[in-house]
């Protein structure tokens, strides 16, 4: 498996940035994310407001987290499910793979989860002998490519039609063919076999209901509906900062969520499923079970700018927007979250120093916080992490180079001197080549500013 | 249930919560000082009936308005030339279709394993949602989770008053029973992905195609 670490962020993204294929692909999705994001939320007199709302809703939850979740768990069980606690990805892995075990499960459809990418679940039911199935067309497709996702919505963004033509070849026999329409259609026709197979349907989660003990989950496929709806089992994995108080919040989120997600007012299915069914006789699974998982969550809430991190929506319009995430994807960052969110979850649930170059991944631009529909203050969490990180000191070059312009910033004389030099020497030297190998230096105007202000 | 996990969770988020305190009060507050009232947007002219139409169609599901939904199953079963009909338990689809007198192989209420082989499914919708062109299906009220969305077209039959106008209403109704039912489903349009290079391509897994018959005798 091509897994890339969190440690070598520098490396991956320098690798990335040669990669002219991959920088095509995310330029056209980052831009079409953008632009059709823009376009829903302005359709509504009231997003600001919205973004408000849902800010405060989630940052009530999260100050009162230890409450929603018991009463969330409380009304789920008294409808029937079964709820589970997992302080780690390992114990949730054992969880789950105990249920399907002990029901002699063979095959499991998966639908698309962040969660269980975290914890790696497939490997473990795997270990365990079964045949896992993604069924999200692109989890599907990177599935069968044995690659991690590169985008939090849209996980095989980083392939062309034309690769997964040839994949689909390779891997289901499939006459080459570059044509869309018919890759989706031969990827449903080759999932219905294994749904109807299936003993096991694995879900995330994106809202659970505290007043009601409902789960709802949000897509446009209708694999979700569908492994939550024909296996006797279902197994539904959240993070235990899923939780919001009242079925009525449903309606700030499910204006912001597909609207951020991917442009649209409504995805095409929600599924708003509250405990088992009532009569043997009624259709959908046996057994409901719902597995929590901490996994670092909870440390989260120990500062009020960490805590903001649980607020995430895994929307992926901060992806979109960054400067960093259009150049190099993905996959650079080494870690299921991706993006500004990524570079902000990451260290925090892996241990910073596995991931102590992920906040540096930034310019602190502010794009993300903008687009956020919960309003996570990215930059922010940035900064804050990076004052967690043990000072790094600089080589000899860089301290002498700040100490000079420190001088040069006191002196008008200096000042002036300077840039004149500047002007002369980038003709002749490289600056720094730490900087310029992964961009572009723009050229030194030929004019100051001072003469430009004494012409005028 | 594994109680040593839970009381471990529980109280990191409490040790955890506790530690933030001293922080807490520098922050400034999420909380805006009066509640936010989220306007509606603002009501469009046309009906219901219109909204609800054109919104359907604007994420490519058909809507027909009719006094004689028989005529109109009618209509859309021989267009299709469909062999195979999956209908839920809903005493007033299996009325309209045999009104319709088709040559049709007929599934009633059918199980997860029969459901595969059939081409079309009917249902009726509980409520639906103007604004968005949303179908509200309630699986307390009819057995049509799998006929809505394992055969490659749906069509749902849906009479004009019940569609309100906004989610928040729908939301409303949902939670106006004495319990919430164990399964609710919205649909808006027909299944869609866009999975490859942002592309989009109606039908995945579930319906390819969806038409919703609004009866507007009433």
């Amino acid at each position: 498996m091509n897994h890339l670490s969190s440690e070598t962020f520098r490396e991956n993204a320098r690798a990335a940035l040669a990669d002219a294929h991959l920088r095509g692909a995310l330029k056209n999705a980052t831009s079409l994310f953008g632009e059709k994001r823009k376009a829903a939320a302005a359709s509504l007199p009231n997003w600001e407001d919205l973004r408000t709302q849902a800010s405060a809703i989630k940052d009530e939850v999260l100050s009162h987290l230890d409450g929603y979740l018991e009463e969330f768990v409380g009304k789920a069980e008294a409808r029937g499910a079964q709820v589970h606690w997992a302080r780690n990805a390992a114990e949730a892995n054992s969880i789950i793979c105990g249920l399907a075990t002990e029901r002699k499960a063979r095959v499991v459809v998966k639908s698309k989860s962040m969660t269980t990418e975290e914890t790696h679940l497939n490997d473990a039911l795997e270990a365990a002998g079964m045949q896992v199935v993604e069924t999200d067309l692109g989890e599907y497709i990177i599935q069968l490519a044995e690659e991690p996702p590169s985008h939090i919505i849209a996980p095989a963004i980083h392939k062309t039609r034309g690769q997964i033509g040839e994949l689909f070849t390779a891997e289901l026999g499939m006459p080459p063919t570059d044509d869309v329409a018919q890759l989706t259609s031969t990827a449903r026709a080759t999932l219905r076999d294994r749904f109807a197979a299936a003993d096991v349907g694995i879900s995330g989660v994106n809202f659970a209901i505290a007043e009601t003990g409902t789960i709802v989950i949000v897509e446009n496929e209708g694999n979700i509906r569908l492994t939550t709806s024909l296996p006797r089992l279902h197994i539904a994995v959240m993070g235990i900062e899923k939780v919001i108080p009242r079925f009525a919040d449903l309606d700030v989120f499910l204006k912001l969520l597909p609207r951020s997600a991917s442009g649209q007012r409504m995805s095409a299915y929600q599924s708003f499923i509250t405990g088992t069914k009532r009569r043997a006789t009624d259709e959908g699974p046996e057994e409901l079970h719902i597995v929590l998982l901490d996994n670092g969550r909870s440390r989260m809430l120990a500062h009020p700018v960490t805590r903001q991190s649980l607020a995430c929506l895994r929307c992926g319009a901060c992806l979109n927007v960054c400067p960093v995430y259009q150049q190099v994807g993905g996959h650079a960052y080494g870690s299921v979250y991706p993006g500004p969110i990524g570079a902000v979850i990451t260290p925090q649930l892996m241990g910073i120093e596995k991931a102590a170059q992920l906040p540096y991944a930034s310019s602190l631009c502010g794009a993300c916080r903008e687009v956020c529909p919960v309003k996570i203050d990215i930059p922010r969490l940035l900064l804050h992490l990076r004052g967690e990180i043990t000072p790094r000191k600089g080589s000899v070059a860089e301290r002498l180079a700040f100490k000079l312009w420190a001088r040069a910033m006191m002196s008008p004389a200096l000042y002036k001197l300077s840039s004149v030099a500047g002007r002369l020497l980038q003709r002749v030297m490289p600056i720094s080549k730490a900087w310029t190998s992964g961009r572009d230096l723009r050229p030194i105007e030929s004019k100051s500013f001072h003469q430009l202000w004494s012409n005028e | 249930m594994n109680n040593a996990a839970r009381e471990s969770i529980l109280g990191s988020i409490r040790s955890h919560l506790a530690a933030s305190l001293p922080f807490d009060s520098l922050e400034h507050p999420v909380h805006p000082e009066n509640p936010v009232i989220l306007s509606k947007p603002d009501s469009p002219p046309q009906s219901l009936l219109e909204l609800f139409a054109q919104s359907l169609e604007s994420v490519a599901g058909h809507c027909i308005i009719t006094t004689d939904i028989s005529d109109a199953l009618k209509q859309i079963l021989t267009a299709l030339k469909a062999q195979r009909i999956a209908i839920s338990d809903s005493p007033q689809v299996e009325r309209l279709l045999h009104a319709a007198d088709l040559e049709i192989e007929l599934g009633v209420a059918l199980n997860a394993h029969d459901i595969f082989r059939f081409d079309v499914g009917i249902t009726t919708a509980q409520a639906a949602i103007a604004e968005t062109g949303t179908l509200v299906l309630d699986s307390a009220c009819e057995r049509h989770r799998l006929v809505s969305l394992v055969p490659p077209v749906h069509i749902a039959i849906i009479s004009a008053s019940k569609i309100c106008e906004t989610l928040s209403e729908a939301l409303t109704l949902l939670r106006s029973g004495e319990e919430i039912s164990p399964a609710v489903t919205f649909i808006t349009g027909p299944s869609r992905t866009a999975d490859i290079e942002l592309t989009l391509a109606i039908g995945v897994h579930g319906p390819q195609e969806l038409y919703v018959i609004i009866d507007g005798s009433t």
